[in-house]
């Protein structure tokens, strides 16, 4: 799939993982990989910017095995952000399977 | 790759950031490859899978860049953004080079203009000292009357270049977001 295309719905997958509870960096990576491929390095990249932009803050926490974890919450703002893209991704997708339909039905 | 390897890479492509946000940064790498290695990978399989330490700092730059820029607007700060923004993918070599090269051109020669018409008086001043028979006032008065027009040209193009350079900016953040992912728009 095109590159570009997937950095965006990145974006989205991120936003909806948090939307329940907070997750850790590794934690977040694993769960998008699992269900799509994706170059897992840019997903931390990705978090700092959405970090930046305020729809996450971070707090660190010890673990009594392995490393402390990097713990990720949505803001508010984060959330609102959040509603608009799935909206946005539902009216795409609901438009794209039309497509596809009518394409397939028409064969 | 090895652990060792990445991170060194990593680290050497972010030599522009503070030393502060590149340690958060590497932090995050060294978490992940604890939790990896934890779970029974190795250091190659968990390096394959963030790929290129090189790609991962590209669009870390590009961000830097980015932000900088929007403190503080300067002729290098531009440069160094428009390279970061231009490594973000080949495409962005056509769409951001090209306009900012237009957009230079057209800064530069206003400038050059208005700053010759200032000086076209000394031209008379010259010609007047190597042949001093062939004055005419005719000359004089028309390299006055140009030196007038540079300055105007010069206050002109003082607003321009500040308006082109923030104009250029807001297309520079533009096109990041454009090729970082299409959802964002705002």
């Amino acid at each position: 799939m095109n590159v570009q295309f997937k950095k965006g719905v990145l974006e989205l997958c991120v936003l909806v993982l948090l939307d329940k509870q907070d997750r850790y960096g590794y934690e977040l990576v694993q769960k998008i990989s699992d269900r799509i491929e994706i170059s897992e390095g840019s997903v931390y990249p990705l978090l700092r910017r959405l970090t930046k932009e305020e729809y996450f803050t971070t707090y660190l926490k010890e673990s009594t095995e392995g490393p402390s974890r990097k713990y990720y919450t949505l803001t508010e703002k984060g959330r609102l952000y959040l509603h608009k893209l799935i909206k946005e991704w539902q009216e795409f997708s609901n438009g794209v399977n039309q497509l596809i339909e009518e394409g397939v039905s028409n064969d | 790759m090895t652990k060792e390897r990445f991170l060194k890479e990593l680290e050497a492509s972010l030599k522009r950031l503070t030393a502060a946000e590149r340690e958060d940064i590497l932090r995050d790498y060294k978490e992940h490859f604890a939790f990896g290695l934890e779970e029974g990978k190795t250091e190659e399989e968990i390096a394959s899978g963030l790929g290129s330490p090189q790609h991962i700092a590209k669009e870390l730059l590009a961000e830097y860049h980015l932000e900088k820029l929007e403190a503080t607007a300067t002729t290098g700060n531009i440069m160094r953004a428009v390279w970061a923004v231009i490594g973000l993918s080949f495409f962005n070599l056509i769409i951001v080079l090209g306009p900012f090269i237009g957009f230079a051109g057209v800064v530069i020669a206003g400038w050059a203009v208005g700053v010759s018409f200032i000086l076209s008086p000394l031209l008379v001043l010259i010609d007047l000292a190597i042949t001093p028979s062939a004055f005419n006032l005719f000359n004089l008065f028309s390299s006055i009357l140009l030196c007038g027009l540079g300055i105007f040209i010069l206050v002109g193009m003082l607003h321009a270049t500040k308006y082109i350079a923030k104009g250029f900016i807001r297309y520079l953040k533009y096109n990041a977001s454009l090729v970082k992912g299409g959802l964002k728009r705002d």
